[in-house]
């Protein structure tokens, strides 16, 4: 009887664990459409940067710690690394997060479009 | 002496929109394609991001992107009992001189131009009979039609990023769009941008008074967007900075960032920058071009490029101007009427009003190139009579904002003091008050507006400069005329607290200040090798491996910025010299 419960529990787990990477998955693909407004200046490609640096390994990074992009001084001196939490600031409004930085956005405002945003780049810039 | 290069298939001289679009098509199709281009490489990345583009000391007054007058200048006159002097700084028209042309620098307005164009001087006869045109007025059928460029403007609509609102697919007309315009296979590929409140102030106004505005279609993707090619363009972050800048948001549809890039990763494609053209050379039959003669500007170094087909690609007037350098078609003479090169050049006419709202803030600041609601009522509206008028043409009319300079923008009521602490203080008043009703008009082609060689002025290369004779006629002054009273009637229903009129251009036209960079003409398309330059494809009557493709193409100017024909036919001629390659030879 316990070995049927603790059966019982690591499969709801299993389950419940399932679900929620469906739901990152469901987010992440709704994500991936809301990165074409970043496309045009960010490749999340290692190396390959645009107007903005690669987003390559970007989850855990300093900001401004790629070598061979050039960043503005603001982002230099901006002392934050990169997680789920600082990336929805700064994709909120860029510009109160980091005055004076350069990234020509205005900012995301809804803030399900930038959970679903974040789900991609954990994924895709592994 | 120059070096002699290894022959290629195709040399294009100048790299903005109609050389990017042709360097992509033609290579994409198997040829060995050099584009020769007289400026520097500017990118997205290095040069149009954020905070060094928004300069205007650089960028407006200094003209970074624009043709270098020291170099290379016209020299302007009125008519020909005046001796044409060399205009020495930039004002009326601001050609562009790097990779991507005017094409970097524009605002985005991009129109269909219609058979009420193409098939001017027909319609006009049919309607009004032919003594309703003036005996000088120069103009003629272009020798195609609508249906033939529709699939062409769709496709440069696509590449460009166009948002906007049909309004009128396939004969449907369609609610929110301009009801005038021809019938279009599809919808613009991005809705229209957002407006704003002169945008929405002006269209009231003009919906209440019986007429049919619109948003205007404009190269600025409302939305981020890729195109069919995979250029990939970021949204219009309004930022002010549109006309006379490069985009920091690749939101502005631009060669630098779509067809050029795509030529570029071809082996087929190689750019020479800062190379410039002096000649194309033709053979001993002149019946052929051999190639170009380049110098090198950062050395003085000489080339000569041979190559099978050779394309003019440069800004319409220096097209104009190499032609005539060149030595191929016989160049115009007011006089007799004869000869090609040179004939019918064109502008553009217009007016505006400034209208000041106390405690209305337009946040000036805060716009795209194309934030601005139109009416086609007086344009390309057939049903609007002109006979009570007695004016051929049309004008489109605008409300809204586009690049409104931090330093260069003070709108202040007439009769303020132009300095001191009365300016100042209007200034403080009136900036966050004010908006402009304004419309643009077409020109029509006169014997006596042309382009020729000038007789005294050399450029840095020892060649004659190009004369420009110009001026607005008596059938611009009335269209000027109809277009200020029609701008101050509505401007007057709107109720504002004080307003500076339109009023119509008929003093001489003078290369101060800016006016439009909408020169077109020159070496014009047509149906008799006798009175145009080329045929209907832009092939050279005289040479035909010689194709010379933009606004010098176009018989007369329309009220419409030029763009959408000019990328539509870089398209058509791609398709014709995909022919030409198969079986060389004149194409009509």
């Amino acid at each position: 009887m316990g070995r049927s419960i603790v059966i019982t529990l690591v499969c709801a787990i299993a389950l419940v664990t399932a679900a929620a990477a469906g739901q990152d998955n469901e987010a992440a693909a709704r994500g991936e459409k809301r990165f074409e407004e970043c496309a045009s200046c960010h490749s999340v490609a290692a190396g390959e940067h645009g107007v903005g640096p690669s987003l390559h390994g970007i989850i855990g990074r300093r900001a401004a710690s790629i070598e061979d992009f050039r960043y503005s001084p603001a982002m230099r001196k901006s002392d934050i690394t990169w997680t789920p939490e600082t990336l929805n600031t700064f994709i909120a409004d860029p510009q109160m997060l980091v005055p004076a930085n350069r990234m020509a956005y205005a900012g995301l405002i809804d803030p399900a479009e930038r959970a679903d945003l974040i789900a991609y780049l954990q994924q895709a810039t592994k | 002496m120059a070096t002699r290069l290894k022959e290629v298939d195709v040399v294009i001289i100048g790299l903005g929109w109609t050389g990017g679009i042709l360097a992509k098509e033609l290579t994409d199709a198997g040829m060995k394609v050099v584009a020769i281009e007289r400026g520097e490489t500017r990118s997205t990345e290095k040069d149009y991001s954020v905070p060094n583009v928004r300069d205007e000391l650089r960028y407006v007054q200094r003209h970074d992107l624009m043709m270098n007058t020291a170099r290379d200048t016209l020299t302007v006159r009125n008519n020909r009992s005046e001796e044409a002097l060399p205009m020495r700084r930039l004002g009326s028209f601001l050609p562009g001189e790097v990779v991507g042309g005017s094409g970097v620098h524009w605002s985005g307005h991009t129109w269909r131009w219609t058979d009420m164009e193409f098939k001017v001087r027909s319609l006009y006869e049919e309607r009004y009979g032919k003594t309703f045109i003036p005996a000088d007025m120069t103009i003629q059928d272009w020798g195609i039609s609508y249906d033939e460029l529709e699939p062409y403007y769709d496709k440069f609509e696509r590449t460009a990023a166009i948002s906007g609102k049909a309004g009128n697919i396939r004969g449907e007309i369609l609610a929110g769009g301009n009801p005038f315009e021809s019938p279009r296979s599809r919808e613009y590929p991005l809705p229209p941008l957002t407006p704003i409140l002169a945008s929405q102030m002006f269209t009231d106004a003009a919906r209440n008074a019986g007429y049919h505005p619109f948003p205007r279609p404009s190269a600025n993707a409302s939305r981020a967007y890729t195109n069919p090619d995979g250029s990939k363009f970021g949204a219009c972050q309004y930022c002010g900075y549109c006309q006379r800048f490069g985009c920091e948001a690749n939101a502005k549809g631009s060669p630098h960032m779509t067809v050029i890039p795509i030529a570029m990763r071809s082996p087929d494609f190689e750019l020479r920058t800062h190379s410039w053209v002096t000649r194309v050379n033709k053979d001993s039959t002149g019946k052929k071009v051999t190639g170009v003669t380049y110098t090198n500007v950062l050395n003085g170094e000489e080339f000569e490029q041979p190559a099978a087909v050779v394309l003019m690609c440069a800004y319409a007037i220096n097209n104009v101007h190499l032609m005539l350098l060149s030595g191929i078609g016989k160049p115009y003479d007011p006089v007799s009427q004869t000869g090609v090169v040179g004939k019918n050049y064109c502008y553009q006419t217009g007016a505006a009003a400034t209208l000041f709202f106390e405690g209305r803030h337009f946040n000036p600041f805060m716009n795209a190139g194309g934030s601005n609601a139109s009416i086609d009522d007086f344009n390309i509206n057939w049903a609007f009579d002109r006979a009570p008028h007695g004016f051929v043409g049309g004008y489109v009319v605008g409300g809204g904002f586009n690049t409104v300079l931090p330093i260069g923008y003070r709108p202040v009521p007439a009769g303020t003091p132009q300095w001191g602490k009365a300016w100042k203080a209007a200034t403080a008043k009136w900036y966050q008050t004010a908006m402009q009703i304004s419309a643009s008009g077409s020109v029509m082609a006169n014997r006596n507006n042309y382009l020729d060689l000038d007789p005294t002025y050399k450029n840095a290369f020892g060649l004659p400069l190009m004369r420009m004779t110009f001026d607005y006629k008596e059938n611009e002054h009335k269209m000027g005329r109809h277009a200020a009273d029609f701008i101050n009637q509505t401007a007057k229903s709107m109720n504002p607290t004080t307003m500076n009129p339109a009023t119509a251009r008929t003093d001489p036209w003078t290369v101060v200040p800016y006016q439009s960079t909408h020169n077109t003409g020159g070496t014009i398309m047509g149906t008799n090798p006798r009175t145009s330059a080329l045929n209907k494809y832009l092939q050279s009557w005289d040479c035909h491996n010689l194709f010379v493709v933009g606004a010098n193409a176009f018989p007369h100017n329309s009220a419409y910025n030029p763009t959408g024909p000019v990328g539509a036919l870089a398209y058509w001629t791609a398709d014709a010299i995909k022919r030409y390659v198969k079986k060389p030879g004149p194409l009509v």
